[in-house]
């Protein structure tokens, strides 16, 4: 082949693969059409609808896949189910919303339904039939965007006083009811390297979740997180540590590692979530109890976070949202209500069939009086509770490791969550 | 070949026909094109989709509208307002100097002892690079429990061989947090240097050491006239890799310490994550990222032109 | 004799060393046999004395089928990384081309962009393109993390190839692919096996692009697998442990098998003294 020849063929070969590679790139970039309603709201419900949840551990996946097998069963809607880890939770539903992929319907922490609603992705459950009579207040709150429901749980979570019945019956300790009573019974029961008292003091929404009964009992607010009630709380928890009664590794340990310390015997009490005595009863040789976290003064009624995961319903077509909403409506029904709670340690949202749930497990009372007061975190600031929630762990970390005293570490959360 | 033998060549090259030269360069354009059209295609997308978000006013609504209102260098403004800003960018200049410095002397001090040939020399030398191969949630983990100030193995080593009276608070001290995260950053690390560095070294002729020996050189020196010299484009790709990975580990830090204690670990890898998913300022997240990207640019400069040298120097 | 002794001393010290540098993942393996937490004792067991093999019989019972995708979709990058990235590096390291230079520097630049960027680009545009849950999909997006660093080695070894043995077979009427495929490759086997190397231990250990490119209804990569262990609300340290250790089995046989062949610098055999 002559030179020439072979150089017009490297040249149009060049240019074909480019011409491609330009025509792929510029097809992949553009968002493609969402798929069109199929007809107007007669349409059928759709036969299968894809689901996202974060119940990717052993024990959550079993107990979620059963819950949604039943409601297959009900529905005749089969469920493609996909469970992520906890922190791909948000990436991935924010990369179904720009791709307009969202799943049919997803489950997701309650404090972020207000982000998500507040796209415009998710549509209100009113329009499957789906009421919030009987369900508790603060559930209904957090699940609400603009005065209309988006989301709703069917279990919540809180988090009580868990103790060792041992090892405060050899020290002579009484479960504690007030913050006095907790810090003495701490720093009695700390000794030889073991501590009285574990909880998590993480830089993240863990944090914030586990000092908000501190911070909410003695009468403070989001919206001034450095108001003078709230620096004598976060003057609290860190006295807990420097007084010995805490480890200071509670700034490293997340709640699962607060659960291994107090199993361990390393902690007599441990400020935790309803989800660990399924963990706990596999434990034969060690004795539980609980309380509810204690308050600043005696009698007071302890204000704990609401936890607990909201089924939602993303914009996908009118077949599907149909779909889904006969899913949703099954999962929040009263017998799978129930199921998952005791299946996974949480309480029903519903008032009454969380009376029934504590008649059937009383170990589980403390946690159904606390859910009663329970506060949504995004209550009071909607979708701004993310941000002061970061600044406000900053803050209790600045606080526990000393770098700064107590006020000047929230004033300064509370310029950088007010910015 | 001999000096005359090499300038003929070059001349025959010359004097051959001017399409020669051009067919060349297309044919080299041919061969680079598949990673040519890889790189735009697949790093294109993000690059300018990166650039494009730091002047925007990104939120989470954006995700589902494709709405982002134009703000100019708002963003950056913000960044550089940030007082976590200054913090992140100290901390990333001392975890990547600190993580590839250690990283390096000691891939490369392990590389010339397994060098030699003694009993079970390969099998150790495979063994070392097993850090490299657990799962970043791991190896983490492992280090978060070793370092425990109350139960961890480091402290009670420690205290077992009297280098320290009390336990060291690695994780919960503002001052701690960062070294703990450097050395597990290092022992991760080191393998990857052990391998690149050890293949340096296996490319290095035995006789030259002979020679060397001979003339009467000890190990030290050896090591300075011979080794050394001859490593140095590997010593150079095995910096700037490392450079890079370095600036960008992410999961290290938020394994470990998470970018705590109150910020002591944040680097502006972690910022940028912050930045974007806890405080959904996405632009600002951006921002941060391309300010990174920048950041290690002007060290691929560097790296580049001793590249250019030292490809005169194997051409001469 | 004192070479011999010097040997010994230096196979005791190499021990020493290794039992240091490798004592995290003695800690690991102790972790995986023992009851979940049981480390965490004030004077935690050196010896798994009563050992558990539970966590291992979890592993097994779950993983196998998500390494055999981590093996699958790893190969596969090795293939694809290689393939692109040899002719790209024959062409920067052998033959005269405009913007070389350029090119290498864009190459080390993009390998800056943050992981969470490149994922969520990599999501939108495979997700219009059908490649989601798709084999192809994950490999070329684990590709973006080894083209560029294969590119740079493979160049670098290139370099040193002599140009006359390319030369010389234009010479005899060899046309680029030809010497490309005849001189370049054989030469550059040593090389190819390092990049390979490289481009199969990140793609196995490849976490981000596994999760946001799977929908969890066909496959998944044992870095996402390992999650069945480790939960918001629980955490299965031996389960997660035992995946881990199983997981490093078969990269770190590759290693060995491959550690012959990982030699930079000068391709051996191709200059004479």
């Amino acid at each position: 082949m002559s030179t020439a020849r072979r150089n017009r063929r490297a040249r149009t070969t060049v240019t074909g693969i480019g011409v491609t590679a330009a025509l792929v790139f510029a097809a992949a970039c553009s968002p493609s059409p969402q798929a069109p309603a199929s007809g107007g709201s007669d349409a059928a419900p759709a036969a299968s609808i894809t689901e996202l949840d974060y119940y990717a551990d052993e024990q959550g996946t079993v107990a979620w896949q059963k819950i949604l097998d039943t409601c297959t069963q009900q529905t005749g809607v089969k469920i493609e189910r996909q469970s992520i880890p906890t922190a791909q939770m948000l990436p991935k539903i924010l990369q179904g919303a720009s791709s307009k992929t969202l799943p049919q319907l997803v489950f997701t922490d309650n404090p972020t339904l207000q982000q998500i609603a507040s796209t415009g992705a998710l549509t209100p459950l009113s329009d499957y039939g789906i009421s919030t009579d009987g369900y508790y207040p603060g559930i209904i709150k957090a699940g609400t965007y603009q005065d209309k429901v988006y989301g709703l749980a069917p279990g919540v979570n809180g988090l009580a006083l868990i103790y060792n019945k041992d090892l405060l019956a050899a020290a002579g300790v009484e479960p504690p009811k007030t913050w006095d009573e907790l810090k003495a019974a701490a720093t009695k029961l700390s000794k030889d390297g073991k501590y009285g008292l574990s909880f998590s003091a993480i830089p993240s929404e863990e944090g914030t979740w586990q000092f908000l009964p501190f911070f909410w009992s003695n009468g403070a607010d989001l919206s001034k997180v450095d108001s003078a009630q709230s620096v004598q709380a976060l003057r609290y928890v860190s006295d807990l540590v420097s007084s010995g009664g805490a480890s200071k590794s509670v700034l490293n340990w997340s709640q699962n590692d607060v659960a291994d310390q107090f199993v361990s015997g390393n902690a007599a009490m441990m400020i935790n979530g309803s989800w660990n005595l399924a963990r706990l009863d596999e434990e034969k040789s060690l004795h539980y109890g609980v309380v509810p976290v204690p308050t600043p003064q005696a009698g007071g009624k302890p204000a704990v976070a609401l936890g607990g995961e909201v089924g939602a319903i993303p914009v996908s077509g009118d077949a599907t949202q149909k779909a889904a909403g006969k899913v949703l409506s099954c999962i929040l029904s009263e017998p799978t209500m129930l199921d998952w709670s005791k299946a996974h340690a949480y309480i029903p949202s519903k008032v009454d069939v969380a009376a029934k749930f504590g008649q059937q497990n009383p170990e589980m009372q403390a946690f159904i009086d606390e859910v009663a007061t329970a506060k949504s975190r995004t209550a009071d600031l909607g979708e701004k509770y993310p941000k002061v929630s970061a600044a406000l762990a900053t803050a209790i970390q600045s606080a526990i490791t000393g770098q700064k005293p107590a006020d000047q570490a929230l004033r300064q959360a509370q310029q950088a969550a007010g910015s | 070949m001999t000096l005359t033998q090499e300038a003929t060549a070059g001349r025959a090259e010359t004097r051959a026909r001017p399409g020669r030269r051009r067919s060349q360069r297309l044919a080299a354009l041919a061969f680079l094109l598949p990673a040519l059209a890889y790189i735009v295609v697949f790093f294109g997308y993000p690059l300018v989709g990166n650039l494009v978000m730091s002047t925007q006013n990104y939120t989470v609504r954006s995700f589902y509208t494709g709405q982002a209102p134009f703000v100019g260098l708002d963003n950056y403004a913000a960044v550089f307002r940030n007082p976590v800003f200054g913090t992140a960018v100290t901390n990333t200049i001392l975890f990547t100097a600190g993580s590839i410095f250690f990283q390096f002397t000691i891939g490369l001090a392990l590389a010339v002892f397994f060098n030699g040939r003694f009993l079970g020399s390969a099998t150790l030398r495979s063994l070392l690079l097993l850090p490299w191969l657990l799962p970043l949630v791991v190896s983490g983990a492992v280090w978060r429990w070793m370092f425990d100030q109350d139960h961890g193995i480091i402290n009670a080593a420690l205290r077992a061989l009297h280098l320290a009276s009390g336990p060291t608070p690695w994780l919960t001290s503002t001052s701690w947090a960062l070294p703990a995260v450097i050395l597990t950053n290092i022992w991760i690390g080191v393998p990857f240097n052990l391998v690149i560095l050890h293949g340096g070294l296996r490319a290095i002729p035995d006789v030259l050491y002979e020679a060397a020996e001979l003339d009467g050189a000890n190990a030290w020196q050896r090591f300075q006239h011979v080794t050394w010299p001859l490593l140095r484009p590997v010593t150079g790709i095995v910096l700037m890799l490392g450079l890079v990975y370095t600036i960008k580990v992410f999961d290290v830090i938020m394994v470990v310490t998470g970018g705590g204690p109150a910020d002591a670990t944040q680097t502006l890898t972690t910022l940028s994550y912050g930045l974007s998913f806890h405080d959904f300022a996405f632009g600002q997240g951006a921002a941060v990222g391309n300010i990174l990207i920048v950041l290690a640019t002007c060290f691929g400069l560097v790296y580049l032109r001793s590249a250019r040298a030292s490809l005169s120097e194997v051409a001469s | 004799m004192r070479t011999l002794r010097h040997a010994r001393l230096r196979t005791v010290a190499g021990l020493v060393i290794v039992a240091i540098l490798l004592f995290p993942l003695y800690w690991m393996i102790n972790a995986s046999l023992q009851p979940s937490g049981a480390l965490l004792k004030p004077s935690p067991e050196l010896f798994p004395a009563n050992g558990t093999f539970d966590g291992y019989r979890r592993a097994l019972s779950g993983q196998l089928g998500h390494l055999v995708t981590s093996l699958i979709v790893s190969l596969g990058t090795v293939v694809v990384s290689l393939a692109i990235a040899m002719p790209a590096s024959y062409a920067l390291a052998q033959l005269r081309i405009r913007g070389g230079t350029m090119f290498l520097f864009v190459t080390l630049i993009v390998q800056m962009i943050p992981g969470i960027v490149m994922a969520n680009a990599l999501y939108t545009v495979f997700s219009n393109l059908g490649l989601i849950d798709n084999y192809l999909g994950l490999i070329l997006a684990d590709s973006t993390a080894t083209i560029p660093f294969a590119i740079l080695l493979l160049r670098a070894f290139m370099i040193s190839i002599p140009r006359e043995l390319s030369e010389a077979a234009r010479i005899d009427g060899a046309g680029y692919w030809r010497t490309f495929t005849s001189i370049i490759v054989p030469l550059s086997r040593n090389a190819m096996v390092t990049a390979g190397l490289f481009s199969f231990l990140f793609a196995w250990a490849d976490f981000l692009f596994a999760i946001t490119l799977t929908t969890g209804q066909s496959f998944a990569p044992v870095t996402v697998g390992i999650y069945r262990f480790l939960g918001n609300q629980s955490a299965d340290w031996n389960g997660i442990m035992a995946t881990a250790t199983l997981a490093s089995i078969p990269a770190a046989i590759l290693l060995v098998i491959a550690q012959r062949y990982v030699v930079a610098g000068m391709t051996s055999g191709a200059v004479k003294d």
